[in-house]
């Protein structure tokens, strides 16, 4: 192991005659057969159901007997379907305070913890980090707690410091959906806050003592220097909470069980209300087509364009 | 600590409070009677302290049980996935094959495969094909996630030496004999961090074993407390000590492994 880390000492071209080599097995099923147990359960377990989905969305069918054949009349009824229309509504928002709150409150204290000289930054981290360890349904339970109407936490600190209470978090149809987002905001940002903070410790000093020199104030020293390094992070924190928010299920279904008046109704929660509750099995799986398109589409659109996800890059 | 860093501590200890005081309360509510759990005014210590609720829910429910269920599939789960990932990680990273790029980029774009859009056709088809135990189905679908392999991937590209392997190579060693003997050992950081990462996914999934399971001796945690919680009355009192105790295990994982997950989960981020 006496070269084995590659230094500044190695020139490029003995790199590139150890990369080559080392590259060049003398087995060339090898690597197929690694990644075969891979493609194996991707196949059964993902490829499979898929297209199963796209099958059965095209029928009719409540889980017993035969699924009947339909056509396209599944889309035509969820095109008309009021409650699907509040479920792709609620989830674009969902998919929103994601994106455009969650994210950037979540680089804001990444910001924060990167202070030079700031001490306990591991305790910081790891503390806001705690969270999404915690199961989603303890998360439910305990927030369930703090919004109670009548007693919950959260309105009696209001109370105490307003004497105003009595907030219906949970039955109102828009203070619902705030809820829900606060749970979001609760369980996901510390998380986020790991990447970004990896993402500016990577960013070189140097970078940022150039911009001194040039007199670049803090914005625009954030603009010039830290967005654009933090591209590849932003570009992947952006893509996974994208993808984490469109399928969305504990939250509303444990908390609000989608109410009050659909109002927190997700589309994960509407395919599982389908299936499981109505047993309408065919109309479930075109929603999760419908799903399937967006989610997918949006995020390999997002893939090309901020440039993630290749195996050599 | 200068006097210009005080706003900054100030805002980071009331994130802290913000992000572990729910947690505290319901560690808290454990202990307290039921009527105490929504008295008012709050209290931040219970008064009196009591270990009844942890008491009727070992007595009256199969809690134990429905805790083993969860760990034990979260172990087997894990142990499984780590290898998969790993295996698949090292060829991705370290090997030269026709079709990799198009084979990486059908695994990372099932990253984008939302649960729901499989979760109907698979319950199916595991039900019609009689896979559809508990045993089977909490646990094998989910051995190799995407995820792994990409941080498994962008790992070993990192920190695994091409010489060597190639010295392991002239040596005569088999391609899973190295893979076995000089990976494996090399990516110890990576394989704790992974192993947290998929303890955790598995032991606190609900959406899956809520379709799933529908035998109430095999509910799973989250399951079980789930039924406390959605009874006629919630039985906040109950719910709140399985909380607690379900926890411990995710909590006590991650904090022995805190380091190694926090930096392994960002080395695929950074690197992009």
């Amino acid at each position: 192991m006496t070269t084995a880390v590659a230094g500044p000492t190695r020139t490029d071209d003995q790199r590139a005659k150890a990369d080559t080599a080392a590259r060049r097995p003398r087995r060339p099923w090898a690597p197929y057969l690694f990644i075969s147990p891979f493609y194996l359960l991707y196949v059964l377990f993902l490829l499979v159901p898929v297209a199963v989905s796209v099958w059965l969305s095209l029928t009719e069918w409540v889980g017993l007997g035969t699924p009947h054949w339909v056509g396209l009349r599944n889309y035509r009824l969820l095109a008309t379907d009021i409650s699907f229309h509040r479920a792709l509504g609620n989830t674009a928002v969902f998919v929103l305070v994601a994106v455009c709150v969650v994210v950037p409150l979540a680089l804001l204290i990444a910001q924060a913890l990167n202070t030079r000289g700031l001490r306990a930054r591991d305790l910081w981290r790891t503390a806001y980090f705690v969270p999404i360890v915690v199961s989603p349904i303890l998360v439910a339970l305990i927030f369930g707690l703090l919004f109670d109407r009548q007693f919950g936490l959260v309105n009696s600190v209001l109370r105490a410091l307003f004497g105003t209470g009595g907030v219906d978090w949970l039955g109102d149809p828009s203070l619902a959906k705030v809820s829900i987002a606060l749970v979001m905001l609760w369980r996901w940002t510390g998380y986020l806050t790991v990447f970004f903070l990896a993402g500016l410790q990577s960013v070189p000093r140097e970078l940022y003592e150039a911009a001194a020199i040039d007199g670049a104030g803090r914005l625009r020293t954030f603009t010039t220097v830290t967005l654009p390094a933090l591209k590849p992070v932003t570009a992947f924190v952006v893509v996974t909470s994208f993808i984490g928010a469109a399928q969305i299920f504990e939250e509303p279904y444990l908390l609000t069980g989608g109410g009050p008046a659909e109002s927190t109704l997700s589309v994960t929660m509407f395919i599982y209300r389908a299936a499981f509750q109505r047993q309408q099995f065919g109309y479930a799986a075109a929603a999760a087509v419908v799903l399937f398109v967006l989610v997918f589409g949006l995020s390999q659109l997002f893939n090309r364009l901020l440039g993630i996800g290749r195996a050599t890059s | 600590m200068t006097r210009a860093r005080i706003p900054l501590y100030g805002v980071l200890v009331l994130l802290l409070l913000a992000f572990l005081a729910p947690l505290l309360w319901a560690l808290s509510g454990s202990f307290k009677p039921r009527g105490d759990i929504f008295g008012y005014p709050p209290q931040p210590v219970p008064d009196p302290f009591t270990l009844d609720n942890y008491q009727r829910l070992f007595s009256g429910q199969p809690f134990w049980r429905w805790f083993l269920m969860s760990t034990v599939v979260a172990l087997v789960a894990t142990t499984v996935s780590v290898f998969v990932c790993a295996l698949a990680g090292y060829a991705f990273a370290k090997f030269r094959f026709a079709g990799k790029e198009l084979l990486f980029g059908v695994m990372f774009s099932s990253l984008s495969i939302p649960f729901a859009v499989i979760l109907v056709p698979l319950f199916v088809i595991l039900v019609k094909t009689g896979l559809g135990s508990p045993w089977f189905a909490l646990i094998v679908p989910w051995v190799a996630p995407a995820f792994g392999i990409f941080m498994m991937q962008q790992y070993i590209v990192q920190s695994v030496p091409d010489s060597v392997l190639e010295a392991a190579r002239i040596d005569g060693a088999s391609e899973f004999g190295i893979f076995r003997t000089i990976v494996l050992p090399l990516l110890r950081p990576a394989l704790g961090a992974l192993a947290v990462w998929q303890f955790l996914q598995s032991y606190n999934s609900f959406l899956w074993p809520l379709v799933l399971v529908s035998d109430s001796s095999r509910y799973t945690l989250p399951l079980g407390l789930q039924t406390l919680f959605v009874s006629e009355q919630r039985q906040y009192d109950l719910v709140l000590a399985g909380a607690v105790i379900a926890v411990v295990p995710a909590v006590a994982l991650f904090v022995l492994l805190r380091k190694q997950l926090l930096e392994g989960l960002s080395t695929g981020a950074v690197k992009g």
